[in-house]
């Protein structure tokens, strides 16, 4: 009898136990897309690479042109050889299968929108998932009479300077007659650090 | 007697055993964390990212700082020496390289004040934007199309053709009375009176706590 009981007793725990593994591994749902860098290496990696591809290189072959507008715009009128990627699907399994056969094939994949900046985010996330081929289109893209016209875009470009520009205007005005102008009181801001808890000792 | 003693022990034993077990098997649902994917998910970032609420257009910035709104902290991400040519009012510089300092990190991560990221345009503006995103922070904005648009709107606003609708000329009003607060002096201003030689607004102090020395232990 007492034997009996025992094995009963053994067979239910493992049973249990083949159970919650099972469970287990179930649930364990492994995420889809983990980042390759954490944002410090993004950082270094993106303040010292370029990812500019000028628009006179468009036609490398080692190139793979992707287009990150909507599906409407794209159809609209695109760079010959491009395919359509829109910004929200990138995460997608097949699109990401994409990126991923292009990596292998050693191919520079080339992202390009309206303008660089529209582009920018796409390309820093695919950037931080770890594909490390990805660049941008310096280029700017819009339509006159239907027909798609590309202009190469400079990015960053301090377009004027604004101090040299407020100088000039004052000069310009005359100089006898004084002008009044309101300035803002000085602002004291103070920010609060977050307290970090700190061992304290004691005996 | 003995018999019987050694199995209840047994039986006792397989009971703690299997307890165990179940334990192990319940913590395999717990997964390690990944060491590099730290910040959020990227498809939470990806969300973010395609949401375009970031963006504050020049106006409201120009706005806001005429009415000194003080919720908020700009953050310019250009190199020193453009920081030292021009920037906006009481902006602090936090070049794009030292983004992720422990001395910049008080100034990102907090909740008291908006940030407010601005370069030439909003191409560097957004990087830091997107890092900072991934680590959580909160209240982060961009200046939309950054100080070279600040300039075609604000400072030098285009003057409306006689065509327009009456909105541009009282945005063009608007813009035109900005521009004079943030110093651009027009002629016709001028001859009506006035003194002083403009001053650009002054650099506001924003004082940082150095962080607390480690409490010392002792007797």
């Amino acid at each position: 009898m007492k034997e009996l009981e025992k094995v009963k007793n053994i067979s239910i725990a493992s049973t249990l136990f083949i159970l919650a593994v099972i469970i287990g591994l179930l649930t364990y749902k492994r995420p889809k897309n983990t980042f390759a860098l954490n944002t410090k290496t993004a950082l270094e990696k993106i303040t010292s690479d370029s990812f500019f591809v000028p628009l006179v290189n468009v036609n490398n072959q080692n190139y793979k042109l992707i287009d990150v507008r909507s599906s409407y715009e794209f159809d609209k009128g695109h760079l010959d050889t491009a395919i359509n990627i829109s910004t929200p699907e990138i995460l997608k399994e097949a699109n990401l299968e994409i990126f991923k056969s292009l990596k292998k094939a050693g191919k520079t994949v080339v992202l390009y929108g309206n303008n660089p900046e529209e582009v920018n985010t796409t390309l820093l996330i695919l950037y931080q998932l770890g594909y490390n081929n990805v660049k941008l289109l310096k280029a700017e893209i819009s339509y006159l009479q239907n027909r798609l016209i590309t202009k190469n875009s400079d990015i960053e470009k301090s377009e004027k300077d604004i101090a040299e520009f407020i100088k000039e205007s004052t000069k310009n005005a005359d100089s006898s007659s004084v002008i009044q102008i309101v300035t803002p009181p000085k602002k004291v801001i103070t920010v609060k650090q977050k307290k970090k808890k700190t061992a304290e000792g004691g005996c | 007697m003995t018999k019987k003693q050694t199995a209840k022990f047994l039986n006792f034993r397989y009971k703690i055993l299997a307890l165990i077990l179940v334990v192990l098997a319940g913590g395999l649902v717990l997964l390690p964390k990944y060491q590099k994917n730290e910040g959020i998910k990227p498809e939470q970032l990806l969300a973010n990212t395609i949401s375009l609420e970031r963006y504050i257009s020049t106006d409201q910035m120009a706005h806001k700082l005429i009415s000194q709104d003080p919720s908020f902290i700009l953050v310019d991400v250009r190199d020193e020496n453009s920081y030292n040519s021009y920037t906006l009012p009481n902006a602090i510089n936090i070049p794009l390289k030292k983004l992720l300092d422990d001395e910049s990190k008080a100034y990102l991560n907090q909740n008291q004040f908006d940030v407010v990221f601005f370069s030439n345009d909003h191409y560097y503006a957004d990087q830091a934007w997107i890092l900072c995103n991934r680590l959580g922070f909160k209240n982060l904005r961009v200046l939309k199309g950054g100080l070279n648009h600040w300039f075609k709107t604000i400072i030098n606003p285009p003057k409306p053709t006689e065509d327009m609708p009456e909105e541009a000329y009282s945005l063009y009003d608007t813009r035109k009375a900005a521009s004079m607060f943030f110093g651009v002096v027009y002629p016709d201003q001028v001859q009506s009176n006035e003194v002083e030689t403009p001053k650009i607004a002054p650099k506001k102090i924003i004082t940082v706590k150095k962080k607390k020395k480690v409490a010392e232990g002792g007797c």
